[in-house]
């Protein structure tokens, strides 16, 4: 990312405020340094050429200590409001990488989902340090030196020139240096990591060290790994503070020449104590700005390649089909005919050439093995997905109550959750629910206020299952007519495998349009219908055949829910 | 740290407070430490020195002396600006060298006392807790020393030697940039602290919300997208949002104060000089070259206590991070000396046992168990029923609830790690395999055996084929490229490593999860009937129960039926 990213100024109304107020800030603080030192070095010369008593400098101290209380001002007002920008530009940012993500979908993020999540959670609070220290700084460095070399340029030439010639070398200095050492650093990076996780995996081992009797005899382990880390670490930080060294010494060196040139100019009477000051109170502020980015500049790091993460995100482009609302199957009997979809990167087609209608009162089941295409059917007939090939006449959004394989729960109360589909039902109709899914023990034992976490901390499987049958009752009493269930017994014991496949029956009763996923075998057996969903190679029509994993491998490893069901399999 | 002149109700407030009893653990070397609070005193020295002979050398060049009389003043000055970078690298180096050894140190300490504490005390540690504590947290102890303590003394040190400096020309410049120092100095970083632990403690929680929101929709889009709600969702994001960004204005007015009163102490100091500074000029009592030094040095002063704000927010952070540290020490006290019993056979027996996690409900109560040696015994029932209690309880890694369990007499819990090494054997199922070769991984329970031995092992749990055809066998590093182990790989060498300890008791978590039903009973059936001579539990959520000399059935409520 450069410096200051348009990107970021686009995406943000916040951070555009923000970049403006600072740099107002910046000017400002550029005429008051300018003008404090003129004050300063009036009052003082008075005093010392001229012999001012207090009376004579009392107005320019007067004036000073107004400079002084606005400088005051300008750094309140620029600390206030510089955390407040952060935090909405974060939020503005995190909102717009959600909101696209959402639009993407898991399928469109595809592998990027996780990093998806992690920069949304916490990714993008390292822009903070970037926002509230790093980019003041950046301005005020573009601000501040031309500000006040031009002030200095009345005052005396020789001074500007030996800033003019050293303050170029800064950035340069600071270039090579980090060009000369970029490569060390990289590759020291790999071996930091390695060693740092040496040390971590001895120290997530310890409790099996301790089962095994083991542990004592590893803490030497421990601190030989973590010497080696910190030999390591000390290695690359002699590097990176080379470049630190590089910075102190050039500004704190030119300030010095400075003020030695000033004197012996003074000496020879070619210059007065007045302007002398001056120029020895600008000079350092002249490199203050570029020492604070420098420093700075490794704080706001972590920000920016979470910026370029988010700017990344944003440009991918939205797959133009299918709309998320498919509306135009209000009505029509939803089926799929002959439909295939290629999944991306795999070379299948999941399902392969499938067919399938649902109608009013019927109970299908959709059936095969691990990845055949079962649940991206289902997605096809919500209109969540395009079929490659092949007809699909999806479902109304707001005629159907849908179940994914893990329902979600959000942050807030069970009974925010149970009225996740339908946020107007009353309670009526949630004691109602409740009571039909088998969550009203639930509900007696901790309350409809019990707060459920993220993520679903605090509720099993088998409660989160209930609640998501409990959102699809509510969201049939409100019209809904299809209901789609994607593996609604996996996880499940037996007790609420039970309520759940009463709960299918009794759907189906009422006259909606049942499609569950199906693997075990009970659920299976309250279908009216069972389809085989295959998958099938792209270039050929034979069915594919799943590969083993690894070679050698004499017991094919499969998920723990086929072998709860005994591996079934229907192709 | 000595602390004997406070009185002893403030001492050990301090003493007990995380970040203290932190920088005791880190052991820091005193003369080091020293070393760099030095170096680290003499670069802020060398700038606040640069500004003061500077302003001398411009004063007295003002009077047009011969250059000869300035010769000292130029070196000086030249000297001072090559300084304060050198001494700063030196001082960087010196307290990075510092706080990586003194975190190097904690972390050996806490590994010690962990490895030496009560069993059921590291039983209970959660895989990412400890890797949280023992890595991030500690490693975040170095900024103690770097970021808090270092910059506190450099701070004092600079900021008193500028107060003699100031004093010497005139007390009276002193006693104002001393006053102005304490201002900014103390008031400037206790409003730091205070913003950084309302962002700490309450923006935390706004963003924890914020976080789950994000994560709701992220999840759920498709859901969310069918059932219409996901404008509705993103709403509550945005307010979620909306509650963190007011949390960081609260946090944000502190801290603003806080650079602002650094910055007015400065101008005080600066007009305060002017103030006290004119008329001792006037009257004699300053010389004309020593009131332009007097003017200028507030300018140079406030450097050191201009990073005390930072430093506080650290402390916060910092101490944070040690109380989490602390805890894991202070809640793994130390195993009770063993009274050395020793065991008469590997019998083992259970009355009216109850287990359950300490301070917990029991998981089940009233066990009678008699196994013989050889004999072998399958615990089943759903899961989360707490079979893998009743295995570390019968491993003595966890003590009874009630009732007793012994092995050959001895009640397991008291046996010491040795003695249990040589008779219990406890597969895991959240066992560790270390990121080393499969040969060091197998050893780390045998011994130096050689590879047949190894092999047989594995064969034993259907994993020989697999071992064989890693690209260097035995010698492959386990999680290195191309080798991932999956997890009913994993469960399977977690089993030969336990059969491989040689322990006359091997107890074993789920053995065959995450095999199809056929592999899984393959290996059931080896380990049930074909580990000769060997008593042998198996937890398993299965129910396998024919092959078993006994069985244990729990239920979810935690009756033995």
């Amino acid at each position: 990312m450069r410096p200051l990213d348009p990107r970021l100024l686009r995406t943000s109304r916040a951070a555009r405020r923000y970049v403006v107020l600072t740099a107002l800030l910046g000017g400002a603080t550029a005429v008051l340094v300018v003008v404090q030192s003129l004050l300063l070095a009036r009052a003082v010369a008075g005093v010392t050429m001229r012999g001012d008593a207090w009376s004579d400098v009392a107005t320019s101290a007067g004036w000073l200590a107004v400079v002084l209380a606005l400088r005051v001002g300008v750094v309140w007002v620029q600390e206030r409001f510089a955390h407040r920008a952060a935090t909405q530009t974060i939020g503005q940012l995190r909102a717009a990488v959600v909101a696209h993500a959402a639009r993407l979908g898991r399928r469109g993020l595809g592998d990027r989902s996780v990093a998806v999540t992690e920069l949304s959670t916490r990714g993008l609070d390292g822009l903070e340090g970037y926002l509230v220290t790093y980019l003041p700084q950046l301005l005020l460095a573009a601000l501040l030196p031309p500000a006040l070399l031009l002030v200095m340029l009345r005052a005396d030439l020789l001074a500007v020139a030996t800033i003019a010639l050293t303050l170029p070398l800064v950035p340069l200095f600071m270039a090579l240096v980090g060009w000369a050492t970029r490569d060390a650093a990289l590759r020291r990076q790999d071996s930091l990591q390695a060693l740092g996780a040496q040390v971590l995996d001895l120290v997530a081992g310890l409790p099996t060290l301790r089962a095994l009797g083991r542990a004592t005899g590893q803490a030497s382990r421990v601190r030989a790994a973590g010497d080696a880390a910190r030999a390591a670490t000390g290695a690359t930080l002699r590097m990176a503070f080379l470049s630190s060294l590089v910075l102190e010494v050039l500004t704190t060196l030119s300030v010095a020449l400075v003020a030695v040139g000033v004197g012996l100019r003074l000496v020879s009477g070619s210059l007065d104590l007045e302007t002398a000051l001056v120029v020895l109170l600008l000079a350092p502020e002249v490199y203050l700005p570029l020492r604070a980015v420098g420093a700075s500049f490794h704080a706001s790091a972590d920000g920016v390649a979470a910026a370029e993460q988010a700017f990344a995100v944003l440009e991918t482009p939205l797959p133009a089909a299918p709309a998320r609302e498919p509306g135009r199957a209000d009505g029509a009997p939803v089926r799929l005919v002959d439909v295939s979809v290629e999944q991306p990167g795999r070379g299948v087609l999941a399902p392969a050439g499938l067919s399938m209608s649902l109608a009013p009162g019927r109970i299908v089941a959709l059936a095969g093995p691990n990845g055949c295409g079962k649940s991206t059917a289902a997605a096809v007939l919500l209109g969540l997905a395009a079929p490659t090939s092949g007809t699909a006449v999806p479902v109304a959004h707001r005629r159907v109550a849908w179940v994914p394989q893990r329902p979600l729960v959000v942050p807030g109360t069970l009974a925010d959750n149970v009225r996740l589909a339908t946020p107007d039902a009353d309670d009526a109709a949630l004691e109602r629910a409740a009571e039909r899914v088998g969550l009203a023990p639930v509900v007696a034992e901790r309350g409809w206020d019990a707060p459920l976490g993220q993520g679903g901390v605090g509720v099993s499987a088998g409660q989160r299952q209930r609640v998501a049958l409990a959102r699809v009752l509510l969201r049939v009493e409100a019209g809904a007519d299809v209901v789609v269930l994607d593996e609604p017994t996996a996880h499940l014991d037996a007790g609420t495998e039970a309520v759940v496949l009463a709960t299918i029956r009794e759907l189906a009763a009422a006259g909606c349009a049942v499609l569950v996923v199906a693997h075990r075998p009970e659920l299976l057996a309250v279908a009216d219908e069972v389809v085989a969903v295959r998958s099938a190679a792209v270039d050929a029509a034979a069915p594919a055949v799943p590969a083993p994993t690894r070679p050698g491998d004499d017991l094919s490893p499969t998920t723990s829910d086929d072998t709860k069901d005994g591996a079934l399999c229907v192709s | 740290m000595r602390l004997v002149s406070l009185p002893r109700r403030v001492r050990s407030a301090v003493l007990a407070d995380p970040a203290v009893r932190a920088l005791a653990m880190l052991d820091l070397p005193r003369w080091r430490l020293a070393g760099a609070v030095g170096a680290g005193s003499l670069a802020l020295g060398c700038a606040v020195g640069l500004a003061a002979t500077s302003a001398w050398l411009i004063a007295r060049a003002a009077e047009q002396p011969p250059v000869l009389a300035l010769s000292v003043a130029v070196v000086c000055v030249r000297a001072l600006g090559l300084g304060r970078g050198v001494f700063r690298y030196v001082e960087r180096l010196v307290s990075h060298d510092v706080a990586l050894r003194g975190v190097v140190d904690l972390r050996e300490g806490v590994y010690r006392r962990l490895a030496a504490a009560d069993t059921s005390a590291v039983a209970r540690l959660r895989r990412g807790d400890l890797l949280a504590r023992l890595g991030a947290d500690v490693d975040a102890l170095a900024d103690l020393v770097v970021r808090v303590l270092l910059p506190a003394l450099v701070a004092l040190v600079t900021g008193l030697a500028t107060v003699v400096l100031a004093t010497a020309l005139l007390p009276a410049a002193g006693a104002v940039l001393a006053a102005a120092l304490l201002v900014a100095g103390v008031g400037a970083p206790l409003l730091a602290g205070r913003a950084a632990r309302a962002a700490e403690v309450e923006a935390a929680d706004a963003r924890g919300a914020v976080a789950a929101e994000s994560l709701a929709v992220l999840d759920g889009a498709d859901e969310l997208a069918v059932a219409g709600q996901l404008t509705a969702r993103q709403d509550a994001l945005a307010s979620a949002q909306a509650r963190l960004d007011e949390a960081a204005e609260r946090a944000a007015r502190p801290a603003a104060a806080a650079k602002a009163l650094v910055q007015l102490a400065l101008g005080a100091a600066v007009v305060g000089s002017l103030v006290v500074g004119v008329p001792a000029a006037s009257d004699g009592a300053l010389s004309a070259v020593h009131f332009v030094v007097v003017a200028l040095l507030p300018l140079a002063a406030f450097e050191g206590v201009a990073a005390l704000p930072a430093a506080a927010t650290s402390l916060v952070r910092c101490r944070a991070a040690a109380a989490r540290v602390l805890a894991l020490v202070d809640g793994a006290p130390t195993a009770a000396p063993v009274v050395e019993q020793t065991p008469d056979g590997t019998t083992i027996r259970a009355r009216g046992l109850s287990v359950g996690w300490p301070g917990a409900a029991p998981v089940l109560t009233g066990l009678d168990l008699d196994l013989e040696p050889g004999a072998t015994l399958a615990i089943t029932g759903p899961s989360g029923c707490g079979k893998t209690t009743l295995l570390l309880t019968l491993a003595g890694l966890i003590p009874p609830v009630a009732g007793t369990v012994t092995v050959g007499g001895v009640p397991v819990h008291e046996l010491s790690d040795d003695q249990r090494r040589g008779l219990v054997a406890l597969a895991a199922e959240d066992g560790h395999l270390f990121a080393t070769t499969l040969r060091e991984n197998l050893r780390l329970a045998s011994g130096a055996v050689d590879d047949a031995v190894l092999l047989a092992a594995l064969g034993q749990v259907g994993l020989a084929a697999w071992a064989t055809a890693l690209p260097e066998g035995l010698g492959t590093v386990l999680g290195s490229a191309g080798t991932d182990v999956s997890g009913g790989e994993r469960r399977r060498l977690l089993v030969a490593r336990a059969l491989l300890t040689g322990a006359p008791v091997v107890l074993l978590d789920e053995p065959a999860e995450h095999l199809d039903a056929g592999a899984a009973t393959a290996v059931l059936d080896e380990l049930l009937t074909g580990v000769e001579g060997r008593t042998v539990a198996v937890a398993t959520h299965r129910s396998d129960r024919a092959l078993a000399d006994a069985v244990v059935e729990m239920a979810p409520a935690g009756r033995c039926r």
